[in-house]
């Protein structure tokens, strides 16, 4: 088993579960208790599934309170839970009969303005089977010319710690993300933004689960230590005549390993009724693969993958929407200016893998 | 020219670019009423835009660009 | 490799303590609205009727100018606080002339059609009052003592904006009409 030669650590514990949903509770209630409900507060409820042609089934359901405590301050706690069958196949040749698996998260999220400036300060804990993933963010932008340029700037740390499934190993996995944006109205049916972001991960990169042929063994993969990644995306949002609103977005993506990417996005919105939003969106997305990417491998490479995202190839995603405002509260029930949004994708790879995921979400201002 | 002198040459160019629109006509702010709409936010729906970083992150070797990262996953 | 990211961080950190840099110069602040002391800007504009309110009309009143759009959420809120605070303070000589910014006339009048009010709405869909003021926010509002003088500004709406109006109001009513800043 070609895993390197590490130091093993000792597997992760799963005690802090009930501990932070315990947390989260008491956060969410101590929000809605926190004074009246000055200020804007949103309730998210979203409900995902997901399923693909290599059987995998997942269903994540997501809920995230938003309360403004001062027109200076806010606070964001979301939580969500997926809930995997990972019956694909790299788990289906040891557990023929499925694997179920479930990945919950945490994520706060504290904004303030300060002067001119915004601040936002957040983290987000992550445990599933086999994987702990733990991440702090901080960005700040600032608005300039009436509002009309927007500079933003951020800093992201991940800690990622995938267990060597069958064994107890830990290994860890070290992501620093930094991230630049300026954001301009150009008229008043325009705006343009341009962003840079680069992300450089070190530590164990190779999957557990994911094997590839060496000299006819089945082995799992090898990767390098450090990846270096960079992204330089445009993006335009266009008003146009007769409520209907265009979107385009261009990403143009590379790393050290030499995987490079172009990803194309249009999409186009229009209100048939003002309580009525449809739109339709269209992703091209293409890569090359890793420079140590092959399907299989013979002689002593150094470096080998089984790691089906660092191959070529490319995709396209195909999704509509539906956002439905009613103007009478919902069931009686929901207060006024609850929206619901209803949303599928259909993703198609030209590896032969395709995708279908479905979205049903509730917005609701408290 | 080295793709990494390509890329240089883009940021840059792309950074002049941003200056350069700093310097736009300016919309007044009683002039924003398209501008105000839901539509034109970029991510104005935060959660769908991060349910597709995540299953994109879990089918394609490429990430970021729309905001500062969050954690890994181990899908499989 | 490592060098090369090395020198992409460093040019990104430098466009950027660049960028802050040269947008912080006062050069490129927002330009002042009008401010308190001044003299309130003439204002004449039309009523949905047809009829023309003049703040000139309104001498030896405390009025509140209130520049809203229907597009804009927080002028949504403010509008039936400003409408109450008309319903506590007009015996004793307050006023509120609610300047409407909506390009298209339609849709002010589907927002005012829904909410019964007793404020005077007047209508500038091409903003002149608006860039004789200055804003620089929605909404903004300008609050005029009896002498024509402006005295509160604010940007924004929230709940804090709110109690300052009353706290405003009341002690702008408590000073006398007349004096030398009589127009």
């Amino acid at each position: 088993m070609q895993v390197g030669e590490r130091e093993p650590a000792p597997a992760p514990r799963n005690r802090w579960r009930p501990l932070a949903l315990a947390g989260v509770c008491v956060t969410a209630i101590a929000l809605v208790a926190a004074g009246s409900l000055r200020g804007e507060n949103i309730l998210n409820i979203q409900f995902h599934t997901f399923q693909d042609s290599r059987g995998v089934t997942v269903l994540e359901p997501i809920v995230d309170l938003d309360k403004d405590f001062t027109e200076r301050s806010g606070l964001k706690v979301k939580f969500g839970v997926d809930a995997i069958t990972a019956a694909s196949d790299s788990c289906a040749r040891c557990h023929p009969d499925g694997a179920n698996s479930q990945r919950t998260f945490v994520n706060v999220d504290y904004r303030r303005k300060i002067g001119d400036y915004k601040l936002d300060v957040g983290g987000q804990i992550s445990r599933e089977n086999f994987y702990a993933a733990d991440t702090a963010m901080v960005s700040i932008s600032r608005d300039l010319n009436k509002g009309n340029t927007t500079i933003a700037g951020g800093y992201s740390f991940s800690l990622n710690q995938p267990q060597l499934h069958p064994t107890q190993s830990v290994e860890n996995q070290y992501a620093h993300d930094l991230f630049f944006s300026v954001t301009q109205t150009l008229t008043k049916n325009t705006i343009l933004q341009l962003a840079y972001d680069y992300n450089r991960v070190s530590g164990y990169q190779s999957s557990p689960f994911l094997r590839t042929r060496v000299n006819d063994i089945m082995v799992v993969g090898n990767t390098p230590d450090l990846r270096s990644r960079q992204a330089v995306v445009v993006r335009l949002r266009q008003a146009l005549p007769g409520d209907t609103y265009l979107q385009a977005d261009y990403r143009r993506y590379f790393d050290t390993w030499s995987l490079a990417s172009n990803t194309f996005s249009l999409g186009v919105e229009h209100y048939f009724k003002p309580s009525l939003l449809v739109g339709f969106t269209y992703r091209w997305y293409g890569q090359t693969g890793a420079d140590f990417y092959q399907p299989s491998y013979t002689g002593n490479p150094i470096y080998y993958t089984g790691d089906f995202r660092l191959q070529p190839f490319n995709s396209a995603t195909y999704t509509g929407h539906v956002v439905y405002t009613p103007a009478h509260r919902l069931l009686d029930l929901l207060p006024d200016k609850t929206a619901i949004d209803l949303q599928y994708d259909r993703y198609q790879a030209s590896t032969q893998f395709a995708s279908s995921m479905f979205t049903l979400g509730l917005r609701i201002p408290l | 020219m080295t793709r990494t002198g390509r890329m240089v040459l883009l940021t840059l160019a792309a950074l002049a670019v941003a200056m350069w629109t700093a310097g736009c006509a300016t919309v007044q702010p009683w002039e924003r009423a398209r501008l105000a709409n839901p539509c034109m936010v970029f991510d104005y729906n935060g959660g769908q835009a991060d349910f597709a970083s995540h299953w994109q992150s879990a089918r394609e070797g490429s990430s970021g660009g729309f905001g500062v990262q969050g954690g890994g996953c181990g899908c499989k | 490799m490592q060098t090369l990211s090395r020198v992409f961080t460093a040019t990104g950190l430098a466009a950027v303590a660049l960028l802050f840099g040269l947008t912080a110069s006062p050069a490129a602040l927002d330009v002042r609205g009008a401010v308190a002391g001044q003299q309130a800007p003439a204002l004449r504009l039309p009523t949905a009727e047809g009829t023309y309110l003049s703040l000139a009309d309104q001498k030896g009143n405390v009025v509140l100018v209130d520049f809203w759009a229907s597009w804009c959420t927080p002028c949504r809120h403010a509008f039936p606080a400003i409408d109450q605070l008309f319903v506590d303070f007009r015996s004793r000589g307050f006023r509120v002339i609610a300047v409407n910014l909506d390009e298209k006339r339609q849709d002010a009048v589907d927002f005012l059609v829904a909410r019964p009010h007793g404020i005077d709405v007047v209508f500038d869909p091409r903003g002149d009052s608006a860039r004789a003021y200055g804003l620089t926010g929605m909404p903004s509002s300008y609050l005029i003592g009896r002498d024509g003088t402006i005295r509160y500004a604010h940007a924004g709406y929230t709940d804090k904006v709110l109690d300052a109006y009353r706290l405003e109001i009341e002690r702008l009513l408590s000073e006398p009409a007349g004096g030398e800043h009589m127009r």
